[in-house]
C-alpha cells in the first residue's frame, strides 16, 4: 500500500469524475475485459478500454502509475505475440500464466487503483450516502479506506524498528519474523482505532439520521456520457453472451 | 447482549479488522505476481489472517458483524478488479456463515471460532471463480487471435475444469490450521498485552 | 452546567487506566475547570464521563448521576451529547476520521445532518475565530502534530458545543502551539463556553483556570481557587507530583558543567527530502561526545527527521557521522546507533522481557541478560509480556536491548510526552545512567523541565537547519529558558 493512498492535497485530484461513476468504470472495465472472448468489434471496444486507464493516469499526472499500468500491460500483450511461441516446457508454463493475469485483471486493477487515489474518505462517504448505502456498510467501509495509510505508517515504524535490530527475512528464524512484524502492527492499529472511535463518537458519528456533506461531488455532464457509455458497454457484452 | 443491534462503536471495530485482514491478503497475494504461487494463496491468506481474524472474535458479540466484514472484504478485491459480483457473493456467503456458525456458540466457544474462521476464508473464493470460467472465453480469445492451439492448450492444462475444488478444501484446512494459530499467539501476545 | 453526584466508575478487566471514587462535582456556566494529579490518578476517567465515552464507549460499572446540561449521560446518546460537548483528546495522530482538513472541520456538523450551507458558513466563521485557515485543504499526513491539533479544536468547535473537554491536549506539542492551544481556551472562555481539561503540564492554565482540581486514587483531594493554585509555593507541587505551574520556576540545572571528552561527534552533509522539499539540512555540525543532547525545536522543524537520519533509518541518506575516530554512513549506523520510538510498542516482538533482550544479542547470553535487566531495575519483570508494562518500563526494556547490543548512541524520540513529574524523573534517571555507561543519547523533546534534569548540551533545530548549538551550563541554562520563554511570549503576541 503507498503512502499517498487515499490522500488527497490541494490540486492532486481534479474531481474530473463524480466517486460513482468512477465505480462503475471499475465494474465495468474488469467485467467487459475479462469476459473479452475475442474476434469481432467487441474486441475492438475491449481494446480500446485498456486505453482508459491510461488515460485517466495522465490526465490526473500520476506519472508512475502510469508507466507501470503501460510497461506490464502491453508488456505481456507483446510478450504472447512474439515470445510464447518461441517457448516451450516450463518457461512457456509461466509465460502463459504470467500474460494470461496481466491482461486479463491489469485494466480492472488499474481502474481500481485510479478510483482509491483520487477520491478522499469524505467523498466516498457522501457518493454512498446519495446511492442510500445502509450505516453498517458505509461507516466500516469509509474506517476501511481512513486506515489504509494508518497501518502502511505502523508498518514502516515497525520494519524502522526491526532493521535497528537487525531483524530480517531469511534471519534465524523466518516463522517468528511475521510474529514480530504481526503482533507490534495488530497492538498498535487496535489501540489507534479504539482513539480513532472514541474521537468520531464525540463527534456524532452513527447518529440515525442522514448525514449531509459537504465535498463536492454531484453528477456532471461528463459523468451522464461516461455512465452512459458503461451502461451500453455491459448490455453489449450480456447481449453478446446470449 | 447478543439480540442487541450493532452500534456505532462495533462498526468501527469491523472496519478497522476488515482493513487489516484486507491488507494482510494484498499483501500476501503480492506473491501471485509470480503466477504459480496464486493456487496457494489460497493457503498462505488464512495462516497469516488468523491471527486479527481470532482477535476480532474477541471483540464480537452480535450478530452481523462477520457478515459485514466477509461483504466489505469481497468487495473490495472485486473493485480491486478481481470480478465484482463473484467475489462479493462469495464474501456475503462467508460472511454470514461464519457469522452464523460464531453465533451458535454464544460469540464465546473457542471452537466455533476456529470453524467461523475456516468458513470466513473462503470469501475470496470468488475471485478464482472468473480464472476458471473466464478460461474458455479466453480460450477462444487465443485461437481467434492466431497465438496457436499449443499455447491455448497448455492454459487449459494449467487451469483444469476440477481445480477449483482443491483450492476450496485447501483453504478450509488452512483456515483451520490460521485459526489454531491465531488463538496460540492470542493466548500467547493479545491477553498478556491486554488488548483482547 | 456539569453535575456529578456521587460517582463512582471501574473499568470492566481492571484496564490499566484506573477508575474514580465518589465523585461530587459541580461546574457552572463558563467556568474553567483544570483537573491535574499524577497519571493514574482518575483524571483521563472524570472527563470521559462528561463526554459520555463512559458509560457508553468504555466499558464498566457506573454509579451515581452525571448531568451534562439536561442530559442524563448515562440515558443519552452519545450522538446526542455531541451538539453539547465537544472533545479534544492527547493524540493528534488518532483522532481525525479523515484524510483532509476540510472534510475534518465538517465531520461533526456532517454527521448531525446540518444543512451544507450552514457548515461551510460555520468552518469559514471557525477557521477565522481560531487563526487557522491557512490549514484549510491540506492532507492530515502533511500536518505536524501542533496543526493536527489545531485541526481537532476547529473541528470541534465547528459544531459549537456549549461544553469543551479536553484530555491531556499538550501532551505532544511545542511551546509555540501550546501558546496557541492558550488562546484558544481564551476564546472559548470569553464566548461564555465552559471547559473543563485534564493535563500534566499546567502552566499554560494560569489566568484561564478558575478553579483547579487534584485527584488522587480517583478522588478528589483539593480543590482550588485558580489565582490562589498558581501562586502555591514549588513545594506543593513537588510534594504533589506535579509539573511547574510557570516557566518563571524553571529549576535550576542540577547537572554540573559538562566534563566530556574532547572528541567530538561531527555530522557532515545531512540532507533529506520528502517528495523534493528539503526538510533537514545539516552541512556540517560538531557535538561533544559521551553526554544528553538535547534536540529542540517547534512541531515540524525537522527533530524527527533528524533522529531517524543519525540512526541510519532514512532511506538514500548520504550523510557521515565521525564518531570515535570511525567514519559512518547511514548503513553503518543502524548498528551503531539506536532510536527508541515515541511510541514504544513499535519496537516490543517478543513474548517476554527477556526474550526481548536475548533477541538484540549476536549470541544469546542470558547471565549477561539478566545483568542488564538487573541494572535497569527490570528483573521483576523477567517473564513479563513487554507490552504489558508501564510506559517508563517499556522505555527501559528498549533501552536494554540496545545496550545488549552494544550500542554507542541512544536517540530518544520525545521520551517524556504526557508523563507526570514522577515518570518523567524516572525516564531522566535512566537516561542520566546511560551516560555513566559511555553511551551519548540525543533527546528530541519540547520538555524544559526535562531538559534541566539530565541534559548537557543542547541543539536547536529551526525549519530544517540547525540554530543553536550550546553546552548546558550555566549561560546555556539561560539560554535555553530564554528559548521556551521567548517561544512563548513571541506566539502569545501573534
Amino acid at each position: 500500500m503507498r503512502s499517498d493512498f487515499f490522500a488527497s492535497s490541494k490540486g492532486s485530484a481534479q474531481k474530473i469524475f463524480d466517486p460513482r461513476t468512477k465505480l462503475l468504470m471499475v465494474v465495468t472495465i474488469s467485467t467487459v475485459v475479462m469476459a473479452d472472448s475475442g474476434g469481432g468489434w467487441m474486441s475492438v471496444l475491449c481494446w480500446i478500454l485498456t486505453f482508459v486507464p491510461l488515460a485517466l493516469f495522465l490526465i490526473e499526472r500520476k506519472w508512475k502509475a502510469a508507466l507501470i499500468y503501460f510497461c506490464v500491460y502491453w508488456g505481456a500483450t507483446l510478450m504472447q505475440l512474439y515470445l510464447l511461441p518461441l517457448t516451450t516446457g516450463v518457461v512457456n508454463f509461466l509465460l502463459v500464466a504470467m500474460s494470461f493475469f496481466s491482461v486479463r485483471f491489469m485494466p480492472g486493477i488499474a481502474m481500481a487503483s485510479y478510483l482509491v487515489n483520487t477520491t478522499t474518505v469524505s467523498e466516498f462517504m457522501g457518493a454512498m450516502e446519495r446511492m442510500r448505502v445502509p450505516q453498517s456498510l458505509s461507516i466500516p467501509l469509509s474506517v476501511v479506506f481512513r486506515f489504509f495509510p494508518t497501518v502502511s505508517e505502523e508498518y514502516t515504524a515497525i520494519g524502522d524498528a526491526m532493521r535497528m535490530r537487525g531483524i530480517r527475512f531469511g534471519g534465524r528464524k523466518p516463522a517468528k519474523m511475521i510474529e514480530y512484524r504481526l503482533v507490534p502492527l495488530l497492538v498498535s492499529c487496535v489501540k489507534i482505532g479504539d482513539e480513532l472511535s472514541a474521537a468520531a463518537l464525540t463527534r456524532g458519528l452513527g447518529a440515525p439520521i442522514r448525514r449531509t456533506n459537504v465535498c463536492e461531488i454531484g453528477i456532471k455532464p461528463q459523468d451522464v456520457f461516461t455512465m452512459a457509455v458503461c451502461a451500453a458497454m455491459i448490455l453489449l457484452f450480456i447481449f453478446e453472451k446470449i | 447482549m447478543k439480540n442487541e443491534r450493532m452500534n456505532a462503536k462495533d462498526l468501527m471495530t469491523v472496519g478497522l479488522f476488515t482493513a487489516i485482514i484486507f491488507i494482510l491478503s494484498m499483501a500476501a497475494g503480492m506473491l501471485g505476481f509470480i503466477p504459480i504461487l496464486i493456487p496457494f494463496l489460497t493457503v498462505i491468506v488464512p495462516l497469516l489472517c488468523g491471527i486479527p481474524f481470532m482477535l476480532f472474535l474477541t471483540k464480537t458479540k452480535k450478530f452481523g458483524m462477520i457478515t459485514i466484514m466477509g461483504t466489505l472484504c469481497g468487495f473490495l478485491l472485486g473493485i480491486m478488479g478481481m470480478g465484482v459480483y463473484w467475489v462479493t457473493a462469495t464474501g456475503i456467503i462467508a460472511g454470514f456463515c461464519a457469522d452464523l456458525i460464531f453465533r451458535s456458540g454464544n460469540y464465546a466457544s473457542a471452537k466455533k471460532g476456529v470453524l467461523s474462521h475456516a468458513v470466513f476464508s473462503q470469501w475470496a473464493f470468488g475471485s478464482m471463480i472468473p480464472i476458471v470460467v473466464t478460461r474458455d472465453a479466453y480460450f477462444a480469445k487465443l485461437i481467434n487471435g492466431g497465438y496457436g492451439e499449443e499455447y491455448a492448450n497448455a492454459l487449459m492444462r494449467y487451469v483444469p475444469d476440477w481445480s477449483l475444488i482443491p483450492i476450496l478444501v485447501a483453504g478450509f484446512i488452512a483456515g483451520i490450521v490460521g485459526a489454531l494459530i491465531g488463538k496460540a499467539v492470542l493466548k500467547k501476545h493479545f491477553v498478556r498485552a491486554g488488548i483482547a | 452546567m456539569i453535575k456529578l453526584t456521587n460517582v463512582s466508575f471501574t473499568y470492566t478487566g481492571g484496564r490499566e487506566d484506573a477508575g474514580v471514587r465518589n465523585i461530587n462535582l459541580t461546574i457552572r456556566p463558563g467556568e474553567v475547570v483544570l483537573v491535574c494529579g499524577e497519571s493514574g490518578c482518575g483524571k483521563t476517567t472524570l472527563t470521559r464521563m462528561v463526554n459520555g465515552l463512559i458509560p457508553h464507549f468504555y466499558e464498566g460499572e457506573l454509579t451515581g448521576t452525571i448531568y451534562v446540561g439536561a442530559k442524563d449521560v448515562a440515558k443519552s446518546e452519545l450522538y446526542d451529547l455531541a451538539r453539547t460537548v465537544g472533545s479534544v483528546f492527547q493524540n493528534p495522530r488518532s483522532q481525525f476520521f479523515n484524510v483532509d482538513t476540510t472534510s475534518e472541520l465538517a465531520f461533526g456538523c456532517e454527521n448531525l445532518g446540518i444543512a451544507e450551507d450552514e457548515i461551510l458558513t460555520r468552518v469559514r466563521k471557525t477557521v477565522a475565530d481560531l487563526s487557522i485557515s491557512h490549514l484549510l485543504d491540506r492532507s492530515i499526513f502533511e500536518l505536524s502534530d501542533g496543526e493536527k491539533q489545531k485541526i481537532a479544536c476547529g473541528s470541534v468547535s465547528v459544531l459549537g458545543p456549549d461544553i469543551y473537554v479536553l484530555d491531556e491536549p499538550t501532551s505532544n506539542l511545542d511551546f509555540e502551539t501550546i501558546a496557541a492551544l492558550r488562546r484558544v481556551l481564551s476564546f472559548w472562555k470569553a464566548t461564555g463556553k465552559t471547559i473543563l481539561v485534564a493535563e500534566h503540564r499546567l502552566h499554560f492554565m494560569k489566568g484561564i483556570a478558575d478553579r483547579v482540581i487534584f485527584m488522587r486514587e480517583g478522588e478528589i483531594r483539593e480543590t482550588h481557587e485558580g489565582a490562589e493554585f498558581f501562586a502555591l509555593p514549588p513545594r506543593y507541587f513537588e510534594e504533589r507530583g506535579l509539573r511547574i505551574p510557570s516557566l518563571d520556576r524553571l529549576p535550576a540545572a542540577e547537572t554540573a558543567e559538562a566534563d566530556l571528552p574532547s572528541d567530538p561527534i561531527r555530522i557532515e552533509k545531512m540532507r533529506v527530502s520528502l517528495r523534493g522539499e528539503p526538510i533537514l539540512n545539516i552541512p556540517a555540525l560538531e557535538i561533544p561526545s559521551g553526554g544528553i543532547i538535547a534536540v529542540i525545536g517547534a512541531n515540524g522543524a525537522g527533530k524527527t527527521t533528524f533522529a531517524r537520519s543519525l540512526c541510519g533509518l532514512v532511506s538514500g541518506d548520504r550523510s557521515v557521522v565521525t564518531f570515535r575516530g570511525r567514519a559512518l554512513n547511514a548503513k553503518k549506523r543502524l548498528s551503531v546507533c539506536y532510536l527508541v520510538m515515541q511510541d514504544v510498542n513499535h519496537q516490543l516482538f517478543t513474548e517476554s522481557v527477556l526474550d526481548e533482550v536475548l533477541l538484540s544479542m549476536s549470541v544469546e547470553d542470558e547471565t549477561r541478560a539478566d545483568e542488564t535487566l538487573l541494572s535497569l531495575d527490570l528483573s521483576a519483570f523477567r517473564e513479563d509480556h513487554p507490552m504489558a508494562l508501564s510506559g517508563g518500563q517499556k522505555q527501559r526494556v528498549a533501552i536494554a536491548s540496545a545496550l545488549v547490543s552494544e550500542r554507542e548512541i541512544l536517540v530518544f524520540d520525545e521520551p517524556t510526552s504526557g508523563l507526570d513529574l514522577v515518570h518523567m524523573r524516572e525516564t531522566a534517571r535512566n537516561i542520566a545512567a546511560l551516560k555513566r555507561n559511555g553511551v551519548t543519547s540525543f533527546v528530541v523533546t519540547h520538555d524544559p523541565e526535562f531538559i534541566l534534569a539530565c541534559c548537557t548540551h543542547v541543539i536547536r533545530i529551526e525549519a530544517g537547519e540547525i540554530s543553536g548549538n550550546y553546552p548546558l551550563d550555566s549561560s546555556g541554562v539561560k539560554n535555553l529558558t530564554a528559548f521556551f520563554r521567548h517561544d512563548e511570549s513571541m506566539a502569545e503576541r501573534t
